[in-house]
């Protein structure tokens, strides 16, 4: 029986046979979920190993820096797979995210050959890389002796390749001309609206469709279901508040950070067309967003959504996608829909946040962690992950394209798949390069948290910022 | 004042004052559910389910299993708190005798250098730190990071006893070196015992510091040397957050200080108070 099993899964993996047929077939044959997940994971190995010599740093040991999230989680639970294909250990240190970057920081700053690969963010990489803390890993994707041939990186979805990769001159395009792939993308966030489906149906609310139906429905919300408010998106004085759904919106009505002029950057948010926008969306927070906006970041963002305090959430689908299970209140209840704010936008355009795999330029082995980061980065580990572990989303078009992938999406987060594939196209990291982005976004949270509470009128204070930006840009030799 | 209105009115400070350390202990024995309702009670089905996966490592939640370290990072606080403490205890009591009872070339400057690292930001030391923990082999190790710890417990202890040595007349010390014993004997059977709540409060002190110390442990050293402060982060990841492991991690490490400093109560208000004002 095990060789019956054994040869349907190779079926299986030479892609004669699809996985749902598999699950059918090993079922027939009697094999709990467990033991197709250990048959699973060793054909995964032999197909892996059938064409190239995965064996070549046996006996070595990497060495990683993660951060605490369910992407690591899904990483460790598969690490064996990694084992047994390479003959090389793991040692990894997971720290919570709280204080990673710092952690991070700190081991690269001060030349730590400790870790060999560790997790970061593409925004992390615009400081990390020009410093030249990072590896370009151009040169091992470049090389054919160094990267296996079923890698296959055209398959990591293009924008988020591009994402990933700067030349390091600010305000150069991501993913132009000589820029440097400082790290592999791992598994993505973009941003769009999830929303608790009960509350809104027991109050005749419809998905919004534009800025003004998001503001309309946030308001009807609050004020027909008691105790909750309308929309949660994040406040705290931080970059983290611009990025996700508020850059988002921003884009969509056509509006940058930053314009280039004669090779120098100048701030863009004082626009009349960036004023409108901030007034709507200060508005929004006023009149439907949570009390203690200010203090709101995504772990109090997700929480009320997950608790029922909010009707819906404007932030990463990933967010929503976790507060639809575990012990929430609300899982089970929660829907998701794409969202272009402008009506005159041709589709969303979400800002992207990309957890991503780096090497450390001062490791002493980086074959070896080549060797680890493109076995993680690879479609093998990101279709276990994505079916068995919550390894979403998925930065490879293949995994989206798996019939199994799409089976437990569909079935139990209503909406998700069709709210990614309206919003994937239009999905990229919208900020423009440059080394003072944490400073200078975190200013433009900081501005918007006066113009909420009515510190400063919108008008005034985007004339503020943007005159304050173009200070230190100067100051920078960049403006 | 009358009694019935002082009773009430002291009551209400205590409840004022207690009120977070109460909450934090009633969340402690509930679920993420129940911390979560709108609105909050304070009628819940007690549960010790997250003590219970705090000490046993696993913590089992609709989204999964969750490995826990927290009882490893309890044990790394009380090495390197402890650890700290004693060493600084070796080395800052025969310190601030000297400091207390000699004048010599340099002694004010010394004293002082030693009070200033409690100055200087903790980032700006680690990081030539780190790389200097590095060449010599000191990165990732207890004994590195005791030694770091000193930067927080030596100058504490250093300057508290100091005062407290001051305080104490040198005639009796004068008295029983006239007997013929050596300035040693001196130092360890008069000098030590009077200054024992002095010893015991400073001691006490540079413990909590020790404890509630974050940043040094998360640069120099791996995952699994980590204290409480940062363990307890652990419980907030992008799939949520653990009200109820935090609030029962937070419980748990409050205890080993507020037996200390409840045992130490009495020497620490003593201690304190004697060594401040010189007679």
């Amino acid at each position: 029986m095990y060789e019956k099993a054994k040869d349907a899964v190779d079926a299986c993996m030479r892609k004669g046979m699809s996985r749902r047929e598999l699950g059918r077939r090993l079922g027939a044959l009697g094999l709990t979920a467990a033991s197709a997940n250990v048959l699973w994971g060793t054909a995964s190995t032999r197909a892996l190993a059938a064409d190239f010599d995965w064996m070549k740093h046996k006996g070595k040991t990497v060495t990683l820096l993660l951060n605490k999230h369910p992407y690591t989680d899904a990483m460790i639970a598969d690490i064996q797979a990694f084992k047994d294909l390479t003959g090389m250990e793991v040692k990894y240190d997971v720290f919570p995210e709280d204080v990673y970057f710092d952690k991070v920081t700190a081991a690269l700053s001060s030349r730590s050959s400790q870790y060999d690969a560790f997790m970061t963010g593409a925004y992390q990489t615009w400081q990390y890389g020009p410093a030249g803390w990072l590896v370009d890993t151009n040169e091992f994707l470049q090389d054919e002796s160094m990267t296996a041939p079923g890698f296959n990186w055209d398959d990591v979805l293009p924008n988020l390749r591009q994402s990933t990769a700067w030349s390091g001159v600010p305000g150069e395009a991501l993913g132009g001309e000589g820029a440097k792939q400082w790290a592999l993308p791992w598994g993505f966030e973009l941003n769009s609206i999830a929303y608790n489906k009960k509350m809104l149906d027991g109050a005749g609310g419809e998905p919004p469709k534009d800025m003004d139906g998001l503001m309309e429905l946030a308001a009807k919300m609050q004020k027909d279901v008691q105790g909750v408010y309308g929309i949660g998106v994040r406040g705290s004085r931080s970059w983290a508040t611009i990025h996700p759904g508020f850059l988002s919106a921003y884009t969509n009505f056509d509006q940058r950070d930053f314009t280039m002029e004669d090779g120098k950057l100048k701030a863009a948010m004082a626009t009349p067309e960036s004023k409108a926008f901030h007034q709507q969306w200060v508005k929004m927070i006023q009149d439907s967003g949570p009390k203690n906006w200010s203090t709101y970041t995504w772990y109090q963002v997700g929480t009320d959504l997950g608790a029922g305090a909010s009707a819906m959430i404007y932030d990463a689908d990933i967010l929503g996608y976790f507060m639809n299970g575990g012990d929430n209140k609300e899982a089970g209840n929660l829907a998701y829909t794409a969202f272009a704010p402008n009506p005159k936008a041709k589709g969303p355009t979400p800002n992207v946040w990309i957890w991503s795999l780096a090497m450390n330029s001062f490791g002493e082995q980086q074959d070896a962690a080549w060797y680890f980061m493109q076995w993680a980065c690879g479609a093998e580990h990101a279709l276990f992950g994505a079916t068995k572990m919550d390894f979403v989303n998925p930065v490879r078009q293949s995994v989206w394209d798996d019939e199994t992938f799409q089976k437990k999406i569909s079935d139990n987060y209503p909406g998700y798949l069709d709210q990614y594939k309206a919003s994937a196209p239009g999905s990229k990291i919208y900020f423009t390069p440059q080394p003072l982005f944490f400073n200078l976004t975190t200013e433009w949270a900081a501005s918007l948290q006066k113009m909420v509470a009515k510190e400063v009128p919108v008008d005034e204070g985007l004339d503020q910022l943007a005159a304050s930006v173009d200070n230190q840009l100067k100051q920078a030799g960049l403006g | 004042m009358h009694p019935a209105i002082r009773v009430v009115l002291l009551t209400l400070i205590g409840l004022f004052f207690l009120f977070p350390i109460v909450w934090v202990f009633l969340m402690s024995f509930q679920t993420n559910e129940t911390i979560l309702r709108i609105p909050p009670s304070l009628v819940f089905e007690p549960t010790l389910q997250n003590y219970t996966a705090l000490i046993s490592g696993r913590l089992e939640t609709g989204a999964g299993v969750l490995e826990l370290a927290f009882m490893q990072n309890l044990w790394n606080s009380f090495v390197l708190s402890f650890c700290s403490v004693a060493l600084s205890l070796l080395l800052g009591v025969p310190a601030a005798y000297a400091f207390a009872r000699f004048k010599f070339f340099g002694s004010e400057d010394i004293a002082f250098t030693l009070l200033s690292f409690r100055f200087a930001p903790a980032l700006l030391v680690l990081l030539p730190l780190n790389l200097y923990f590095q060449d010599i082999g000191l990165n990732d190790t207890y004994i590195g990071l005791i030694w770091v710890y000193q930067l927080i417990t030596l100058p504490l202890i250093l300057w508290i006893v100091r005062g407290y040595f001051e305080d104490i007349s040198p005639d009796i010390e004068n008295a029983y070196r006239v007997d013929g014993h050596s300035w040693f004997s001196t130092f360890m059977k008069i000098s030590i015992p009077l200054a024992l709540p002095g010893i015991a409060a400073a001691a006490l002190l540079s413990f909590i510091f020790a404890w509630n110390n974050f940043v040094f442990a998360l640069i120099l050293a791996s995952a699994d040397k980590q204290p409480v402060t940062v363990g307890a982060l652990a419980f907030v990841t992008a799939s949520g957050i653990q009200y109820g492991q935090i609030a029962a991690a937070v419980v748990l490490s409050i205890l080993p200080t507020l037996a200390l400093a409840l045992y130490a109560q009495r020497y620490l208000v003593e201690g304190l108070s004697l060594g401040a004002v010189k007679g």
